[in-house]
């Protein structure tokens, strides 16, 4: 059974018959005619035979990778970020920012790529830049250059305030279990203000496994 | 043998029984000014009222700018807003020929709310429920049924959201006052059910949103949401996740 989450930038694609993990796919080089039995993810709904809301594929996700019964996980994708929080065993709350979580993961990648920057050796600076929005944030990192800031320093603390964005948009709890591809990036990780738990990017396919029992799909 | 003209009137929120019981002549025709009416365009409204106010405020001007009613009751009392209130002078000159009727509906017999609580397609019931405002005399009974998810709130904008919730959703809020013919309820308004789960609506930019987002922190079980001219795709999956994850 093939089982994946087409994301903006990543799609990540399980076969639950090979012994072989996810494999992960730029969107971009997806072929177009792939279909799948069970997808999520914002460009899913062209490709699958069933799809499940990213959101409770998220949920589902969650429930069965967290071994507890209250918690926050947020999943910082290329586009948007989304989080539910559960409450001893029950949804308690959700959110999806879809249009514009200031598009994290693709701004980010892009300044790495830009400026060439390797995030496991940038520190968390003491302050951040406020990111209303991808673009809007960019400019505060020109000005900083501009200003005599390394390009570094400027993008770390760009990268400091999407992370406190969406550590505020998910409520500010007390921990937060992090999904998706932004949990290889230490910089943005240790740059929220509580203890982070990273997943991994393959947390939807976990809930696409949970819906897979749940609908008696095999 | 004189012909009377059709007079066109619009309606802003509820407006007072005695008023309504004067439009009920055939040479009349109302208009629900807070719907969406045809394919007019709420960016017709952006030269009068600011693009970041209620989208249902920013409906009424665009509605009454294509339409141009000859007379438009608006209700500015307690059981609207104080948006209605500012509305209703930018329509009053903006709109010359039309007459401006302010109402402050504080009716307070009950009418009933039997569509808020029977089995029907939610759309369908919101539907009627915002044309029951039209309606002056008793309503029919209908068979109640056991709730499994309640929508607290207005009439949003765009209705589609409401095709997500199952057909035994019960209606709560400004929605079920509305049907009741008591829009200044604040008791009825407050009502919810602790034991259903259940989304908490309001218009972004709308006063309201304040007490929805606080019910739903009350509600042991609630998802508070608000949306502006359209329901989105984040708005729309939020819903169906709530009720999914809720077992629904």
């Amino acid at each position: 059974m093939l089982l994946a989450d087409f994301g903006t930038s990543y799609s990540k694609i399980l076969d639950t018959s090979s012994t072989n993990g996810p494999q992960l796919i730029a969107s971009r080089d997806l072929d177009r005619n792939l279909q799948v039995d069970i997808g999520t993810g914002h460009n899913g709904k062209r490709h699958c035979r069933h799809y499940v809301n990213e959101l409770t594929a998220l949920a589902r996700g969650g429930i069965s990778l967290i071994d507890a019964e209250s918690f926050t996980l947020l999943d910082c994708g290329s586009r948007d970020i989304k989080y539910v929080a559960y409450s001893e065993g029950k949804i308690e709350d959700m959110g999806w920012n879809a249009e514009c979580g200031a598009s994290m993961g693709f701004t980010i990648e892009l300044l790495e790529k830009y400026y060439d920057l390797d995030f496991r050796t940038i520190e968390v600076p003491a302050t951040s830049f406020s990111v209303t929005c991808g673009v809007l944030g960019m400019s505060h990192i020109f000005d900083a250059v501009v200003s005599g800031s390394s390009e570094a320093e400027a993008v770390a603390k760009f990268v400091k305030g999407i992370a406190i964005n969406a550590y505020n948009f998910a409520k500010r709890p007390q921990r937060i279990y992090l999904s998706g591809g932004l949990c290889d990036n230490p910089l943005f990780v240790s740059a929220f203000p509580c203890p982070v738990v990273p997943l991994g990017r393959f947390v939807l396919l976990d809930g696409l496994k949970a819906s897979c029992e749940q609908l008696g799909l095999q | 043998m004189t012909i009377a003209r059709t007079l066109r009137v619009g309606i802003v929120g509820v407006p007072p029984l005695s008023v309504m019981q004067t439009l009920t002549a055939p040479h009349i025709k109302v208009y629900d000014l807070d719907e969406p009416q045809g394919r007019i365009d709420i960016e017709t409204a952006s030269p009068f009222l600011p693009q970041v106010y209620c989208g249902i405020l920013r409906t009424v001007m665009a509605n009454s700018l294509i339409i141009r009613p000859d007379v438009i009751y608006i209700d500015i009392g307690p059981g609207k807003c104080d948006c209605a209130v500012h509305t209703a002078t930018v329509l009053e000159d903006t709109l010359p020929k039309t007459r401006i009727i302010r109402t402050r509906n504080q009716d307070s017999t009950d009418f009933g709310t039997p569509l808020c609580t029977t089995r029907m397609d939610l759309l369908k019931k919101m539907q009627a429920i915002t044309a029951s405002v039209q309606s002056t005399t008793p309503y029919h009974s209908l068979q109640p049924c056991k709730a499994v998810a309640g929508f607290w709130g207005v009439p949003p904008r765009d209705f589609s959201l409401l095709s997500l919730f199952p057909d035994t959703t019960h209606v709560y809020g400004w929605a079920r006052c509305m049907e009741n013919k008591t829009p200044d309820n604040l008791k009825l308004e407050l009502h919810y059910n602790p034991d259903i789960p259940t989304v908490f609506f309001a218009q972004s930019f709308c006063a309201k949103t304040a007490l929805a987002r606080h019910l739903a922190t009350k509600h042991p079980h609630a998802l508070y949401l608000d949306c502006d001219v359209t329901a989105g795709n984040s708005a729309k999956a939020k819903i169906q996740a709530f009720l999914e994850l809720s077992g629904i």
